[in-house]
């Protein structure tokens, strides 16, 4: 009897709590189709008539959006291909091959993840500047084929390593019957057996890439070389007042990839979470 | 087969550390090495471009001797102190009310996963607009029910409570998902067996839900207090730490030691105290483990 209004109560709670989730971005759309005027008011207008769509235009002409974007889209590309290579490069090796050292290797790989960037962010900059990559996206890039400025890649090493180690072992023992090399297996099998890490793995770091304000904050210093986040926080205390309605088309232009990106492949990452979660 | 077993020995030389070649030199350089090197410039005076000269503990010590280092130490607690526990709830809530098999369960969680996917900065400057005390949402909404809100984000008593609520919206999906993997090893029949007993719901929550979840919830609790340590992106982009400097955290102050002020030895010397800080506080969650979580 009490079933059917529990299930009730059920429905309305997850709907709450999904409008309180969305409301956020439902008030970003609505504010980037206002009107700079009508953002002065109060109260202030909820559903803005008419939507002044406009706005995307002026955003592209008022605000660097265009070159942000593009920055953002090389950074995130170029990194996620170096932190792929790197990490599956180096799971190889842990997952398939016996050498001296290699617990103590991979051990010391894994903590490297718990090592905040408050104690290397000092020496990392100094190394930047030497090296001469500041305010280049050398340093936003380059670091992913080595695994990461911060430690991000022990990460991928860990996830990749328990996915190839699912697969079997007789697989490579046949290939290299037929004369292939060790690379060439892992190339033209493993790898593209691995399309399902991979793709996780690619995932978690393009979006890692894409929305991280640290590294460009640290590393960048002209308008022309920031990506999305460094360059809306900068317009953020720059437009401080006005021009919210600007801010917030620049912020939904920002955010709408990566939100289309997750819901495409939403379905890896709840798996990739169900997997990972299982031992606790 | 046997061949091919010893081949593989022949091999078993250089070959691998060719593979890890990448990843061995990016942490040496990018992470163990400025590990070393951050402590040895914690005991000198470091400008860009001077050369480091050896003072000593003198950065720990006038650190530990500054009012502002405690207060700044107080207010990352404070944050961690309001994140930690209302993230926790509310991750946890949302776990449970989805877990059952519900229609569109798959829709729930992809909305409440949202914000997780959004860049901290999008969701401050978001959010930077819902707090403006003039002609925000928030102060709208609250105006509805007869509140005056305050200027949330100029107000140095509601900047920081402000800003941990913001981190929650932001989150809570992330550990959602850790404790729907939780929840989903619990046997069902675990539930079944209590209910035909009489069992209520909120007994059946404390009773096989709650000890069963707990090793998940403890390493929710770890990581999430760890996180809130680490806060920065938010101060950075919602008030650099003011009004004031009343949302001064450590990773914002140790930013601001390196790159305002230039002082790179004493913020060395800061990102060790950190580390250690983060350190003590695992250990002893480490330790109170036994207290509370469930082993079988």
């Amino acid at each position: 009897m009490g079933l059917p209004a529990m299930k009730l109560i059920r429905y309305l709670l997850l709907g709450l709590a999904g409008a309180i989730i969305l409301a956020p971005f439902l008030w970003m759309i609505a504010t980037s189709l206002e009107t700079p005027e009508a953002l002065t008011v109060f109260p202030p207008r909820i559903i803005p008539s008419p939507p002044r769509f406009s706005n995307y235009a002026d955003v592209f002409q008022q605000l660097p959006i265009g070159t942000f974007f593009f920055n953002s889209v090389k950074i995130s590309l170029l990194g996620t291909i170096g932190e792929l290579f790197a990490a599956s490069l180096a799971a190889f090796a842990f997952a398939r091959m016996e050498f001296r050292g290699k617990k103590w290797l991979f051990a010391i790989v894994i903590s490297t993840m718990m090592i905040p960037f408050q104690v290397t962010m000092v020496p990392v900059y100094i190394i930047m500047r030497y090296l001469g990559w500041l305010d280049s996206h050398a340093s936003l890039i380059v670091p992913h084929f080595f695994g990461g400025a911060f430690a991000s890649g022990a990460f991928g090493v860990f996830l990749l390593r328990q996915f190839f180690e699912s697969i079997p072992k007789e697989l490579e023992d046949a290939s290299r019957i037929d004369g292939a090399s060790r690379f060439r297996f892992f190339l033209t099998i493993l790898l593209p057996l691995s399309k399902p890490a991979l793709a996780v793995l690619g995932l978690f770091v393009f979006m890692g890439i894409w929305n991280d304000l640290l590294s460009p904050v640290l590393f960048l210093s002209t308008e022309d070389k920031m990506p999305l986040t460094f360059g809306l926080a900068v317009l953020q205390t720059v437009q401080h007042n006005g021009r919210f309605d600007l801010l917030m088309a620049g912020t939904l232009i920002a955010v709408t990839p990566i939100i289309l990106l997750y819901i495409f492949a939403q379905r890896f990452v709840s798996e990739a979470f169900l997997r990972s979660g299982v031992k606790g | 087969m046997k061949s091919l077993r010893a081949t593989n020995k022949s091999e078993r030389g250089r070959w691998p550390y060719l593979y890890l070649a990448p990843i061995l030199i990016g942490l040496s350089v990018f992470t163990v090495g400025p590990v070393i090197v951050s402590l040895f410039l914690s005991l000198t005076h470091y400008e860009i471009g001077l050369a480091p000269h050896f003072v000593g503990a003198a950065n720990y010590r006038d650190l530990l001797s500054s009012r502002l280092f405690w207060q700044v130490a107080g207010q990352t607690f404070y944050y961690a102190f309001i994140y930690v526990p209302v993230s926790i709830a509310v991750s946890l809530s949302l776990a449970l009310l989805i877990e059952k098999k519900t229609r569109g369960l798959a829709f729930f969680r992809t909305v409440y996963f949202l914000p997780v996917v959004t860049s901290t900065v999008a969701a401050a400057i978001i959010w930077s607009w819902l707090y403006n005390g003039d002609v925000g949402l928030l102060n709208y909404l609250l105006s509805l029910i007869g509140i005056t809100g305050p200027q949330w984000l100029r107000n140095p008593h509601w900047a920081m409570p402000a800003i941990a609520l913001m981190s929650v919206w932001k989150n809570a999906g992330y550990n959602m998902m850790i404790l729907l993997a939780g929840l989903s090893q619990i046997p069902t029949d675990y539930h079944e067996a209590a209910r035909l007993d009489g069992a209520s719901a909120f007994r059946r929550f404390r009773t096989i839900t709650l000890p069963l979840i707990s090793p998940v919830l403890f390493f929710v609790v770890v990581v999430t207090t760890i996180g809130a340590f680490q806060v920065f992106e938010q101060t950075y982009v919602m008030t650099n730490g003011g009004p004031g400097t009343s949302t001064l955290t450590l990773s914002y102050y140790i930013w601001q030691m390196a790159f305002e002020f230039f002082d790179l030895g004493r913020a060395s010397a800061l990102g060790y105290l950190f580390f250690l800080i983060v350190l003590v506080f695992t250990f002893v969650q480490f330790r109170a483990r036994k207290r509370w979580v469930f082993q079988p």
